[in-house]
């Protein structure tokens, strides 16, 4: 672990830095739903629903460091577990992005992430072309629930990834194939095509892991409005996103990943995209910001194209 | 006696005469035209999501039983068209079941469709599309050329549909020909098309005949303010099915 923190912060030092997209200082507050669903045989229903209201804050410190936490208020629980029907700190996280030369990309981060998880995590991307990047991972995690008390497993599991990912920017349309080591220690490999619209992505999966074998499913993303916004110092917003999702084998504790940030989703990816922008960073941003100047005469409101700043 | 009546249907086709700017085989959450599959596709983009009445006589025979007695049931689905040339969907059709001590639609079977256009309507040739429904099963067994266990809709067809416009309206010919494999599905095998009509003032309404394999039904379908899409039936000329979806372009 030392060496970890060796390497990030010889990394820090080092590394060109670009502009923060949510600007420097600001503060976004924002809530979302979290929708789980399951289909459970025998108990008279047709779905068990799990819902949550997501309350989260992000703190954009400056200099691609952001601090954001989250906390989940069961809405609905009919899954029935005592954790699930609890209020909690779903995350609490802080993280740091810099980017080496013009074709790596790099995220840090540690805190308490999603999925149970807290620790440290690195991820990073390598651009080859304008339609292939490697990409890769690494987690050294345990687990911690603040759901009933505070329940904590030392930071031994490491996980990772590894894999490419190929943009066809002339469809919207990526294609990623990664492998490696999930948070319940199984190995597998994972392949997503996601095909971008405006505002929303619809994504299909196949995987298939040492333990669990063959998998697959669908996801759907939709950024949510309003697309223009207003940025001031503090900033109330609805989350950036609500995603939906099915899988074939569900509920299985196997090919299972931890998010590092609250609003972390697919089509927007790990980076922020203005850091060496590549395939979905591209697109035409799904959120534009007007900035607030400071003026005692008629706010003049200059038309910035910084959405990126809260969700791509 | 199926093949009088199919002649009856496309002889009183013929003399009505007229096009589609929106279609479905809408229990599926596809583009078709009520029970049988069609080569029309949505356009790129397109998403649907929506929930469908059946009446037991557009389920297959012998699998939405309860107490002895075939039920009438819903489905509901989502569909999307991520380029012109596929369209996919899933749908959930509930069982009628004792579940827990409590009666009702509490179960439901779920599949996934599929279909392809490689060949796009030309102004001398007609659409061709090939695809499938229910063609992912967890659970399945062939048996004497038998399915049983799951894949209830499991069928592949290949359909040509061709439009003619005029100042009467808009006509779409659709013939296909589709494979079920479950036993109580495959009175709808074989060549199976339709034919729709939509009169010049109003382009999004359709009237539809088509002939299943096994019987005939009618129905009429229409999109309204742009996004809802709606679609009643009569299937055999005399048990209602009706649906209802939200149509938006993603793009």
């Amino acid at each position: 672990m030392k060496k970890i923190l060796l390497i990030l912060l010889i990394l820090l030092g080092n590394i060109s830095r670009t502009d923060a997209q949510m600007r420097p200082g600001q503060v976004d507050i924002f809530a979302g739903v979290d929708f789980n669903y399951r289909d459970i045989y025998f108990n008279g229903r047709l779905f068990d629903l799990l819902v949550y209201l997501t309350p989260g804050i992000k703190w954009n410190m400056g200099h691609r460091w952001e601090a954001s936490a989250q906390v989940f208020i069961p809405i609905i629980n009919q899954y029935g577990d005592s954790q699930s029907g609890k209020v909690r700190l779903n995350m609490l996280s802080l993280s740091k992005q810099l980017s080496a030369g013009n074709r790596f990309r790099f995220k840090f981060s540690g805190g308490l992430f999603g999925s149970y998880r807290y620790g440290l995590d690195v991820k990073t991307m390598f651009i080859a072309r304008e339609w292939l990047a490697l990409v890769g991972e690494i987690g050294l995690t345990g687990y911690c629930s603040l759901a009933d008390g505070w329940d904590a497993s030392t930071m031994d599991r490491l996980t990772w990834l590894a894999g490419t990912r190929f943009w066809l920017k002339r469809w919207n349309t990526q294609f990623d194939i990664t492998g490696g080591r999930f948070i319940y220690t199984d190995y597998g490999i994972k392949a997503d095509g996601w095909r971008h619209f405006k505002h929303v992505s619809v994504g299909a999966w196949v995987g298939y892991s040492n333990k669990l074998k063959k998998n697959g499913g669908f996801k759907v993303l939709v950024m949510l409005p309003p697309y223009k916004r207003t940025r001031r110092k503090v900033n109330f917003r609805p989350a950036s996103n609500f995603g939906i999702s099915y899988q074939v084998e569900a509920g299985s504790y196997y090919m299972r990943e931890y998010d590092t940030e609250p609003e972390q989703n697919e089509r927007s990816g790990w980076f922020d995209p203005d850091m060496l922008p590549w395939g979905p960073d591209t697109m035409a941003p799904d959120f534009i910001s007007r900035e607030k100047k400071k003026s005692n005469t008629e706010p003049v409101d200059s038309m910035s194209v910084s959405g990126k700043e809260v969700t791509r | 006696m199926s093949i009088r009546i199919l002649r009856h249907i496309l002889v009183m086709a013929a003399f009505v005469m007229l096009p589609l700017l929106a279609s479905a085989q809408q229990y599926t959450g596809m583009s078709g035209l009520i029970h049988v599959p069609s080569a029309d596709m949505d356009s790129a983009g397109d998403a649907r999501i929506g929930a469908h009445y059946l009446d037991h006589a557009m389920l297959p025979d012998g699998s939405f039983m309860l107490d002895g007695e075939e039920y009438n049931t819903f489905d509901f689905y989502i569909s999307l068209t991520p380029f012109w040339w596929v369209e996919i969907g899933y749908t959930m059709t509930l069982f009628k079941q004792i579940d827990n001590g409590h009666k009702g639609y509490n179960r439901k079977d779920r599949y996934f469709s599929v279909k392809f256009n490689p060949l796009r309507e030309g102004y001398w040739w007609p659409a061709v599309a090939i695809g499938s429904n229910d063609f992912i099963s967890s659970s399945f067994k062939v048996s004497n050329d038998d399915l049983e266990g799951n894949a209830y809709f499991r069928n592949y067809y290949v359909a040509a549909t061709k439009h003619f416009k005029g100042a009467w309206g808009r006509v779409g010919v659709t013939a296909s020909y589709r494979h079920f494999i479950r036993k109580g599905a495959k009175k709808w095998n074989g060549v199976v098309g339709g034919v729709t009509y939509s009169p010049p003032f109003a382009q999004n309404l359709r009237c539809i005949v088509e002939w299943t394999g096994n019987e005939a039904n009618v129905g009429i379908d229409c999109l309204l303010w742009r996004h809802i899409f709606m679609q009643g039936s009569l299937m055999r000329g005399k048990y209602p099915s009706a649906g209802l979806c939200y149509k938006v372009n993603l793009f």
